[in-house]
């Protein structure tokens, strides 16, 4: 009972801090030069090209683009191309930055609350070997069919996809 | 009689060798021992040093690899045990088992789970287990980030990056014959893998991590999710860059997020312009505080 209600106040509290304001302007730089288009496709109508280290503002997010704007416009520009929210960082502004990825706030933090250590490299070769652990991480595993089922419910379809040749 | 069985294995050797793609030196010295066997029909002894060899440039087996990851995946949860959160696990081995299903090595028998660390981080060890920290996890918003995760380090799994890493270091016997006559002792294939979990520290070079980026994407887009997940990822590591501590390692060990989206950017292109995914991100599977 109590744990239900701890749950149901949570989800509340991350609604709050979903819907607060104060992230509206969120701000990109250019990587490297780059178009920015009318629509988000790579044959959309040019609106301008902008230099690497261009300050933009982030309007809304669109599969791999992102809809900028900037001195020379307004229009969308290939995500991969803009570091997010580097300009100005301000206090705060890391929670608006994390939930413009997929429209969330506030779960970046959690990790902070719990107190748990990191993880060094001389941890890890110290590490020492521990069977039961292991034996409880591959009790968890999933079977190829079971697998298929979540995937089913999810509505996830599998489709073919060459892998990529690396760039030039 | 005897000859004839010889050449029956190294007919078999060769056919192994061929059967896995994609290792140069391999690929070389088949090529060589195929020309050798060929002038040198009568030699036995030529046929033995060029099969132990061929064997050598083969690499560990299937079975090798997976008890060397077993021994590397087993350390590492010495150093960081899984988050106690049995539906957590539950679901991340079905996701990841759902992605690398879309892979050529499907039939691994692929582990996954959530590791106690605020570190940034995921690993992976040969053989098909891959790790991700609790750090890492709680930036993720979606189930395709996390498959974007899951599938980078999938990757690795894939192409051997580590165990070429091992191979690569003399720390696995090129045969891997130690390993396979002391299947199951562990002491055997701890020797083989160094210190601990100290391999999963270790910088594979760039091109392996920008190749691992580029199958998470194929993999994801294959699985049915949005393929600018996984990029998504490499921008929210980008701004975890200014709380240095969680994510030295990562940034030790991996190309810059800048540099690593820059690539992946260029080797996408605009093949993916027209394709949608789901994001799932009202499934995913958030931690307990």
């Amino acid at each position: 009972m109590s744990q239900a209600r701890m749950i149901k106040l949570g989800a509340a509290l991350l609604a709050l801090l979903a819907a607060s304001p104060g992230r509206a302007a969120e701000t990109g730089t250019f990587l490297k030069a780059d178009a920015v288009r009318a629509t988000p496709y790579g044959d959309g109508k040019l609106v301008a090209t902008l230099p690497a280290g261009t300050k933009v503002t982030i309007l809304k997010k669109s599969g791999g683009w992102l809809q900028v704007k900037s001195a020379k416009g307004t229009g969308w520009a290939r995500m991969l191309s803009i570091r997010r929210g580097e300009a100005a960082p301000k206090a705060g502004n890391a929670a608006g930055v994390l939930s413009l990825a997929s429209g969330r706030a506030g779960t970046g933090k959690v990790v902070a609350t719990t107190g748990i250590r990191g993880l060094s490299e001389e941890e890890l070769k110290t590490a020492k070997f521990d069977e039961n652990e292991l034996r409880l991480a591959e009790s968890y595993a999933a079977s190829e069919e079971d697998a298929r089922g979540f995937a089913g419910k999810g509505k996830l379809a599998a489709r073919k996809f060459d892998y990529l040749p690396a760039p030039k | 009689m005897k000859r004839t069985v010889k050449c029956l294995v190294a007919a078999a050797l060769l056919l192994a060798c061929g059967a896995s793609r994609g290792q140069s030196l391999e690929d070389v010295l088949k090529k060589a021992v195929g020309d050798k066997t060929q002038q040198k029909k009568d030699s036995p002894a030529a046929e033995d040093v060029l099969g132990s060899l061929l064997s050598a440039a083969k690499g560990p087996s299937q079975e090798e690899e997976i008890a060397i990851g077993r021994q590397i995946a087993g350390n590492l949860l010495g150093a960081a045990p899984l988050v106690k959160d049995e539906q957590l696990q539950r679901y991340v081995n079905r996701v990841g088992r759902w992605v690398a299903c879309q892979s050529e090595r499907s039939g691994l028998p692929w582990h996954f789970g959530v590791i106690e660390s605020t570190d940034v981080n995921a690993f992976a060890a040969p053989g098909g287990y891959v790790f991700v920290t609790r750090g890492l996890y709680g930036l993720l918003g979606s189930e395709a980030e996390l498959a974007g995760v899951l599938a980078h380090e999938i990757g690795h799994v894939l192409r051997k990056h580590h165990l070429k890493l091992l191979q690569e270091s003399r720390l696995i016997d090129l045969g891997g014959k130690a390993i396979a006559r002391q299947a199951g002792d562990n002491s055997a294939v701890q020797k083989a893998i160094g210190s601990g979990a100290e391999v999963a520290a270790r910088a594979l070079d760039k091109g392996a991590e920008f190749e691992a980026d580029r199958i998470a994407v194929v993999l994801c887009t294959r699985a049915g999710y949005e393929p600018y997940a996984f990029p998504e990822v490499l921008q929210l590591i980008g701004h975890a860059a200014k709380d240095e501590g969680r994510v030295a390692l990562l940034f030790k060990t991996h190309p810059h997020p800048d540099d690593r989206m820059d690539k992946l950017g260029l080797a996408m292109g605009d093949r993916f312009d027209r394709i949608k995914g789901l994001s799932l991100d009202k499934r995913f599977y958030r931690l307990k505080p």
